[in-house]
């Protein structure tokens, strides 16, 4: 078990440390509410996809576009009780293990995007849970310094990596800029990392280009 | 939309499903199996343009496959019908919200010629539920070559940027 007791950063804070040292060419997913939306705040960028709702899908999502992006560091952004809902996505971050996925994990002991309803277990050690899952490098951090420090360090790396930001809930709705459109991001991230278009068949293809 | 697609000729079905995968250029397969699936999914392992991601759970596997689309990988799903059952909000919420093609080819158990008493739940559900879903589908038919069945299905999710799920029987998928 882990300590969820009175002070704790924000997900400004981590978030503030995350824009200062984002990887080069780095792609970062964001789940569902003020994950997505103070993201979109801090850091509006064609290498961002939000998820407006799929709680729980954020993480196997990076999964796959990690898997199909090998050369460019893929940085998810999932709750704790996102990661709870599919837990089962972090056995599978393990059995693959791809050296280019980092995994925040916000962890606030609720369900933040909801309302703020209390999680089944809010203090269980997912880092623990994490390394158990099979992914190497895991940790508990408390202090955003600390993940800057982590952010920095990325040298040589041969898995998948956890860390677990203990985290004050923040359960008033942020707004984030007018050009927010989830959707759209799905379109400016295929095309910001060139990644192959159908073309369809009456133009002559039926396969990707 | 739904309905049977295809045209002649025959030959080992699962084979002829892997080719046709390999043919149109799919670069990864996501997959929680079934007793049908288990030995395609061999196969597919040992593909050297294929990779082979296998999932916990099918909702999981729809956002992985959804992911690897992302990232420009052209990718099907390989379920059992009680798998697309418990996907329905990643399908809405995630893969049609954001409308992306994927190939799902899924394994249709609990129909007449699987007459198994566990399986005739999921296989009274299936279609209504995919139809509820507004997932598009077709049931292959086993009278015509189960290939271009395959290829029809994919260009279906390419050109209308949407999942659609193939229901296979069994000598079409189980090796």
């Amino acid at each position: 078990m882990v300590s969820v007791a009175a002070t704790r950063p924000t997900r400004a804070d981590y978030y503030r440390v995350l824009a200062d040292n984002l990887p080069p060419q780095a792609l970062v997913v964001t789940a569902l509410g003020n994950a997505s939306y103070l993201w979109a705040k801090l850091h509006e960028a064609p290498e961002n996809f939000y998820f407006e709702d799929a709680m729980g899908l954020a993480l196997p999502l990076s999964l796959g576009l990690a898997i199909a992006q090998p050369s460019r560091p893929v940085i998810v952004v999932e709750g704790d009780g996102g990661l709870l809902m599919h837990m089962g996505a972090l056995v599978t971050v393990g059995a693959v293990n791809p050296a280019n996925l980092t995994v925040l994990i916000i962890q606030n002991g609720v369900h933040a995007a909801s309302g703020g309803q209390v999680l089944t277990n809010a203090a269980l050690d997912l880092a623990q849970l994490a390394r158990a899952s099979g992914v190497a490098l895991c940790e508990n951090i408390d202090k955003p310094e600390a993940l800057g420090d982590r952010l920095r360090g990325r040298a040589a790396r041969n898995g998948a990596e956890c860390l677990v930001l203990a985290t004050e809930p923040d359960l008033e709705t942020v707004r984030p800029p007018p050009t927010f459109d989830p959707l759209q991001s799905k379109h400016r991230l295929q095309s910001a990392i060139g990644a192959p278009r159908y073309v369809h068949t009456v133009f002559g293809g039926g396969k990707l280009a | 939309m739904s309905g049977v697609l295809g045209t002649d000729g025959d030959a080992h079905r699962p084979s002829d499903v892997l080719n046709a995968l390999k043919r149109l250029g799919f670069g990864a397969v996501v997959s929680v199996p079934d007793g049908w699936l288990g030995k395609i999914l061999v196969r597919i392992e040992h593909e050297r343009t294929m990779r082979l991601v296998r999932a916990t759970h099918e909702e999981e596997a729809l956002a992985i496959a959804c992911g690897l689309r992302l990232g420009g990988v052209r990718t099907a799903l390989l379920v059992q019908n009680a798998g697309v059952l418990s996907m329905g909000a990643g399908m809405v919420s995630l893969a049609q919200r954001y409308q992306f093609p994927l190939l799902m080819l899924v394994s249709y158990r609990g129909t007449p010629d699987d007459a198994v008493f566990y399986h005739l739940p999921k296989g009274r559900a299936t279609e209504p539920v995919f139809r509820g879903l507004g997932l598009s589908y077709a049931c292959v038919d086993r009278h015509r070559p189960i290939g271009p069945q395959v290829e029809h299905a994919a260009t279906f999710a390419e050109e209308a940027s949407c999942p659609f799920a193939l229901l296979l029987s069994r000598e079409d998928i189980r090796w």
